[in-house]
């Protein structure tokens, strides 16, 4: 490639931006909120209240915010990153301050017309952030100890906070959705072998300890980490959750019982069956059919913003829509894991599915900033 | 990473020689390494992409694997195990009756307990709660709800209806918790039998259950046994007959007027209790609380047939005739004087004048007590006493009832001579229906002393023997004559020969000596008289008849008719044929062909 050629390459501008839109991804996107609105619609006994027309409308207000940063210039984005993250910091701690309880945690600020969790928007603003940090660091910083320790503070005190909330769902997402986009810059692999290897280290010691003279944790401590692990050794109790969905999941069967059929959730067998357990709902009514294509949806979703993320040569974006990605697939993925007892009861909500406005605002408009990466990346006449 | 040098001064002179810029070079160089370097960082990058994205995958596949598992499997419900709650739940074992019935079993409900400080409506929820709960107290709810306690209990139990009604209050501050509770089904049945339970060691979660009364109590720990696996308690009780049993005797107690009434029915061979009703009784689903009364033996807690002990009269001239033929000193024959006679100061005397001679049979079918006395003085105190004693009725019955405990005859200080002879005809010693049939079972069912139980079982302990065989088959058809000819001859059932004997005793004026009109009357009886199955003893606590010019009160008007109509109906039950008695064939033709 010379550098001519290089130089004739053009960045989409003005109405011509609507264009590069990745349309794909626009109508994936809505393909899966549609399956949100529903299931809410569903879940509510067949009506539109109190869950479906929220939803929607929260959609049609996502849909102009990833618009408007769609066609705003990524360099414009990778410079607000900084801002963004303090903002967010702010936010979280102004939460700690006068945040509204709800569901025995603190996590929303009422800002009027709607509650905004300031966890939601720090996940993508940490993405920016990290991403503009590798976009600025030389390459051969990348893996020196201390341009390393930067980025791990930077995660680790929201993390501290959200998980203070506690949340401990939101604080996972962070600290996977930061690792990835560490991973994918380029840090060295032994720094994560190092903490993945200390990490089961202590949770080796401290599972080893027990029933010995130098247990480290208190009885009742294990007892709830084993409950927390497996939740089917305590159905009625803990593990309430998990059984009712695997019973939603196991009668839908391959096809389900059909639409307003379910019956776990329409009797209220489920608790929080709008929120992280809708995913139970759907597979109950569509059965297994109908949840796999959800999660296909889902892959394509990650698909294509990987796909975007090859073709993008500027580092900033290509961080960028990876961090989104993963943020996105690690929503999707523990939830449905939570959903079907693969892994433990987190609280975390299946994106843009689950009802609920911050996460959907925030998640379009995350999809918005891949998209004026995508719009905006240099490309041939 | 080997460096090239950025303007070695060699490359610089050789490019000036050949005429080109070596500026440009050396920016394209740059340039070169640029790219160089970024190609390298974004192969990284992808390499690193690749390596996300199949974790990806597998995370997929993983998925989407474990959604089709779920997906083919069956749903089932779960169920209660092993949690440290759950333990005290469906612990207590179901009591049955001998053909498995249900007597006592448990029954999952709801306790409402509050915590104010969760209410959205305080004094609200106290006014809605009193709807429901008419019972409780207004006031003192919402003193609770609005003060700073943080818990409160409100019922201990609620039915379905109620927890509904208590659930559309809505309120987050009214919580449930559950629990199971005792449930009788049959109501008053048995009621004195099975006892009671009540909660004891109370949590949010569950309660636990403690028996009070009855068998409840003495197997209290067995049944919470969690070893016994869910077996239930086979009691020795029939169902049937229990309900068939109370049914009548409740009858006979309101026609006749009396204020309490015991029955027992019991194999005379084993001892197994088939029925025993105490009237009046209760409803163990709702035990009443003791309250203290002048009479204990007024509260319906109270079992007549196992606490009461009564002076039983004539029902006693068994033993003595028992002993007598025993220990050979008369015959069914032989005559005694029945002259009215002092002994120490204290006239005995009959009823009715019979004249100065009878015999033995003839004393027991009239219920002569000058009779019984004299045979008792025949047999003498020491003998008497230690042959009742056998016979089981100076201590308690052993039967498996906590109340059965306190239950001790009421001796004479002294076994006099007047003691020994008053106890012939019943007055003196106080025993209770329960040791009167196992008395009687032991003596007639062929001389074998047997022991009450309430628990059915295959090896009942038998032994040792009271009389002999003889002596069993001749007492038998001597009280057969007592309902044929004598004071029982309303006694009489077609089909199942009644062998018994009234008795109708004064009752005790705790002022001191005896009242005038009020009696204890009682039937005790075997049948059929030939070969003996089952023992049947019924009390009546102040009958009256009331229906001729004057009442009557005594045994035979009153228990007997009593006690025939429980045998014409419970022996069918219990599976006895009626026995036909043979006439003779003469003058009865066959029809021919």
């Amino acid at each position: 490639m010379s550098y001519l050629e290089y130089s004739v390459k053009t960045i989409p501008s003005g109405l011509k931006k609507v264009l590069y839109v990745n349309w794909a991804l626009v109508i994936l996107l809505s393909a899966v909120c549609g399956v949100g609105f529903l299931m809410l619609y569903s879940v509510a006994g067949g009506s539109m209240q109190p869950w479906a027309e929220p939803q929607v409308e929260r959609f049609a207000l996502g849909l102009v915010v990833m618009f408007g940063i769609a066609f705003t210039p990524i360099w414009f984005w990778r410079n607000m990153a900084g801002v963004a993250y303090l903002g967010s910091l702010g936010l979280l701690l102004l939460v700690e301050l006068i945040g509204t309880v709800g569901m025995g945690a603190q996590r929303w600020i009422d800002i009027g017309f709607m509650r905004l969790q300031p966890s939601e928007v720090m996940k993508i603003s940490l993405v920016m952030l990290l991403a503009a940090y590798y976009d600025w660091l030389p390459p051969k910083k990348v893996s020196r100890p201390f341009w390393v320790l930067v980025p791990v503070v930077l995660i680790l005190v929201p993390t501290a906070l959200v998980l203070k909330q506690p949340d401990l769902g939101t604080a996972i997402l962070l600290l996977l959705g930061g690792g990835v986009v560490m991973f994918v810059a380029g840090v060295s692999i032994w720094y994560f072998v190092v903490v993945a290897g200390m990490g089961a280290g202590l949770v080796t010691l401290v599972m080893m300890s027990r029933g010995k003279p130098w247990q480290l944790l208190k009885d009742y401590q294990f007892k709830r980490i084993d409950i927390f692990l497996d939740p089917g050794s305590d159905p009625l109790g803990a593990g309430y959750h998990i059984t009712q969905a695997k019973i939603a999941l196991g009668s839908g069967g391959w096809t389900g019982r059909g639409y307003l059929q379910g019956t776990q959730s329409r009797l209220n067998f489920l608790p929080e069956k709008h929120t992280d357990f809708i995913f139970t709902t759907l597979g109950e009514e569509f059965g297994f059919l109908g949840a796999f294509s959800l999660l296909v949806l889902y892959v394509l979703v990650v698909a294509f913003c990987v796909s975007a993320a090859m073709q993008t040569k500027d580092r900033f974006s290509q961080l960028l829509i990876l961090g989104v990605a993963a943020t996105f697939f690690f929503y999707f993925a523990v939830n449905m894991a939570m959903v079907m007892g693969l892994a433990p009861v987190v609280g975390v909500p299946l994106p843009l599915v689950s009802y609920g406005g911050s996460a959907m605002l925030v998640l379009l408009a995350a999809f918005g900033l891949v998209q004026s990466a995508h719009i905006h990346k240099p490309r041939g006449r | 990473m080997t460096r090239t040098p950025l303007r070695p001064l060699a490359r610089i002179l050789q490019a000036r020689a050949k005429g080109e810029n070596p500026d440009v070079i050396e920016r394209e160089n740059i340039r070169q390494r640029h790219e160089q370097m970024r190609d390298r960082q974004r192969h990284l990058a992808e390499g690193r992409l690749l390596v996300l994205g199949a974790f990806f995958f597998v995370a997929f596949i993983a998925v989407g694997l474990r959604m089709g598992m779920i997906s083919a499997s069956d749903p089932t419900e779960p169920r209660a195990s092993g949690s440290a709650d759950s333990q005290i739940l469906n612990q207590r074992a179901d009591i049955v009756d001998r053909d498995g019935n249900i007597l006592a079993t448990n029954m999952a409900t709801y306790s409402l307990y509050a915590q104010p400080q969760q209410m959205i409506n305080p004094v609200a929820v106290a006014k809605d709660l009193k709807k429901i709960f008419p019972d409780l107290d207004l006031a003192r709810m919402e003193r609770q709800f609005t003060g700073k306690r943080t818990f409160v209990w409100i019922r201990k139990t609620l039915s379905p209806e109620q927890m509904q009604e208590v659930h559309d209050i809505g309120d987050p501050g009214l919580l449930f918790g559950p629990r199971e509770m005792r449930l009788y089904p049959n109501g008053h049945l048995a009621s004195h039998i099975l006892g009671g339970v009540r909660f004891g060691r109370e949590g949010v979660d569950s309660a636990e259950l403690v028996g009070v009364g009855g068998i409840e109590k003495v197997y209290d720990n067995w049944l919470r046994d969690p070893a016994n696996g869910g077996k239930p308690l086979v009691l020795s009780l029939d169902l049937t007959a229990e309900a068939t049993v109370r049914e009548v005797l409740k009858a006979g107690m309101d026609m006749l007027h009396a204020k309490g009434a015991a029955a027992v029915l019991m194999n005379v061979h084993t001892g197994e209790i088939v029925s025993m009703v105490s009237l009046p009784d209760f409803d163990p689903n709702e035990r009443p609380t003791p309250k203290p009364t002048k009479d204990p033996g007024d509260s319906p807690l109270f079992n007549r047939a196992v606490q009461g002990v009564y002076e039983l009269g004539s029902t006693f001239k068994l033993f003595v005739l028992a002993q007598a033929l025993q220990m050979g000193l008369v015959t069914p024959d032989t005559v005694i004087d029945t002259k009215p006679f002092r002994l120490g100061g204290f006239l005995i005397h009959d009823f009715h004048n019979y004249g100065s001679q009878m015999t033995v049979t003839k004393i027991l079918v009239e219920s002569s007590n000058i009779g019984a006395a004299r045979m008792a003085q025949m047999i003498g105190p020491e003998k008497q006493e230690a042959f009742l004693r056998t016979l089981g009725l100076l201590n308690t019955t052993g039967v498996q009832l906590v109340e059965a405990e306190g239950a001790k005859p009421i001796l004479p200080p002294k076994w006099t001579d007047v003691a020994s002879s008053t106890i012939a005809y019943g007055h003196g010693l106080a025993v209770s229906p329960l040791h009167l049939a196992t008395a009687y079972a032991s003596i007639l069912n062929g001389g074998m002393r047997i022991y009450p139980t309430l628990i059915k079982t295959d090896h009942p302990k038998v032994g040792p023997r009271v009389v002999s065989e003889k002596v069993s088959a001749t007492a038998r058809a001597i009280l057969r004559q007592v309902v044929t000819q004598g004071t029982a001859s309303m006694g009489n059932v077609k089909g199942y020969d009644i062998a018994g004997k009234t008795g109708t005793a004064d009752k005790p004026d705790p002022q001191g000596g005896y009242y005038k009109n009020k009696v204890v009357s009682s039937f005790a009886s075997v049948f059929p008289a030939r070969d003996p199955k089952y023992v049947l003893v019924v009390t009546l606590d102040e009958p009256s008849d009331g229906t001729g010019k004057d009442a009557k009160r005594t045994a035979g008007w009153t228990a007997v008719p009593v006690a025939a109509e429980i045998v014409r109906r419970v022996a069918p039950l219990l599976g006895m044929r009626p026995q036909v008695e043979t006439a003779s064939l003469n003058g009865v033709k066959l029809a021919q062909n």
